[in-house]
């Protein structure tokens, strides 16, 4: 008896710290892409953590309507990550990698809420949210281009209000947000 | 009397005789004794023993006020040092941060094009 209580206090200390380290909702594992940096013309990698994230929110100028909104909305989220390349040659990045992030994309919780492929530029614009009870807890964007590519994750309670709100701030566009669809899932509307 | 016997009377009563034998020991033994020149220090013998007395803990006092006015000085820097680094951290985060999203309303833009004005040929999409 004593030998079984021994046996499953040890397994919890061992589980403890692996649980203590599960990463938020919404996190992906996008790799580094730490080699591609000397390849690409142009490169763009953010790598904010919570406590990142804070201290840059802090840092926002509320009397700039821009970073105000910014301000706004960073104080829910958690992380933001964007690994971004521009190339001068075609599909100098490994696809697998890209495709491995897409993966990630299909576990449960995730609904793909824009899919855009252009044919003549070949290019690939994929957008998901991770619902948690009618709530979105994270963002993914992964764009492709022959020359280009870009993924997007934004961790933490992602309010479309808010973000309704930075429509045209950022360039971000009209996408129609509405508080009431939060909870709809994502149905493939056409394929040409 | 006469002037002339007062005169001369005067004169000799006045007149320079010599000293009696032993006068001048007499006279110097009669003298009060000389102090010593030592005696005439610059520093009264007095003071030296106080001043022997706290000369240390003056000393230790002034190393420890020094040591606290070094001591604060350095921790005021180190602070003024950790509030410039964070400052910089901070700025530098918001930067990316606001470079975050406009890659983020960029690619969001790129969506949105494809969606709402599909290339009738090209385009395929799916939207929620």
């Amino acid at each position: 008896m004593n030998a079984r209580i021994a046996l499953c206090l040890t397994a919890l200390l061992i589980a403890a710290p692996a649980l203590a380290q599960q990463p938020p909702k919404g996190l992906l594992r996008i790799p580094e892409f730490a080699a591609l940096a000397d390849k690409a013309s142009e490169s763009v990698n953010v790598t904010l953590d919570s406590a990142l994230l804070g201290m840059g929110c802090r840092f926002l100028d509320a009397s700039d309507p821009e970073e105000a909104s910014a301000k706004k909305l960073c104080n829910s989220l958690s992380g933001i990550y964007v690994r971004s390349y521009t190339f001068d040659s075609d599909f100098a990045y490994p696809k697998a990698d890209v495709d491995g992030v897409r993966r990630q994309l299909s576990g449960p919780g995730w609904s793909r809420m824009v899919q855009a492929h252009s044919k003549r530029e070949n290019t690939d614009v994929d957008v998901f949210m991770l619902l948690d009870n009618g709530k979105a807890m994270g963002l993914a964007i992964i764009a492709s281009e022959p020359r280009e590519f870009t993924i997007v994750n934004i961790v933490g309670t992602i309010d479309l209000e808010q973000l309704h709100e930075l429509e045209g701030k950022f360039g971000v566009p009209a996408l129609g947000i509405e508080a009431s669809k939060k909870t709809e899932k994502v149905a493939p509307k056409k394929k040409s | 009397m006469s002037t002339d016997n007062f005169e001369d009377e005067l004169r000799r009563a006045l007149r320079p005789v010599g000293a009696p034998e032993g006068f001048a020991d007499r006279l110097m033994r009669a003298l009060p004794a000389r102090e010593p020149r030592a005696a005439l220090a610059i520093v009264p013998p007095a003071s030296r023993p106080a001043l022997r007395r706290f000369w240390m803990p003056a000393a230790m006092a002034a190393s420890l006020i020094a040591s606290v006015l070094l001591g604060q000085h350095v921790a005021n820097q180190r602070e003024a040092e950790r509030v410039a680094r964070e400052v910089e951290a901070g700025q530098k985060a918001s930067r990316e941060l606001m470079q975050a999203l406009r890659v983020t309303s960029q690619k969001l833009d790129i969506a949105y094009q494809a969606v709402t004005n599909p290339p009738a040929t090209e385009l395929e999409e799916n939207r929620s």
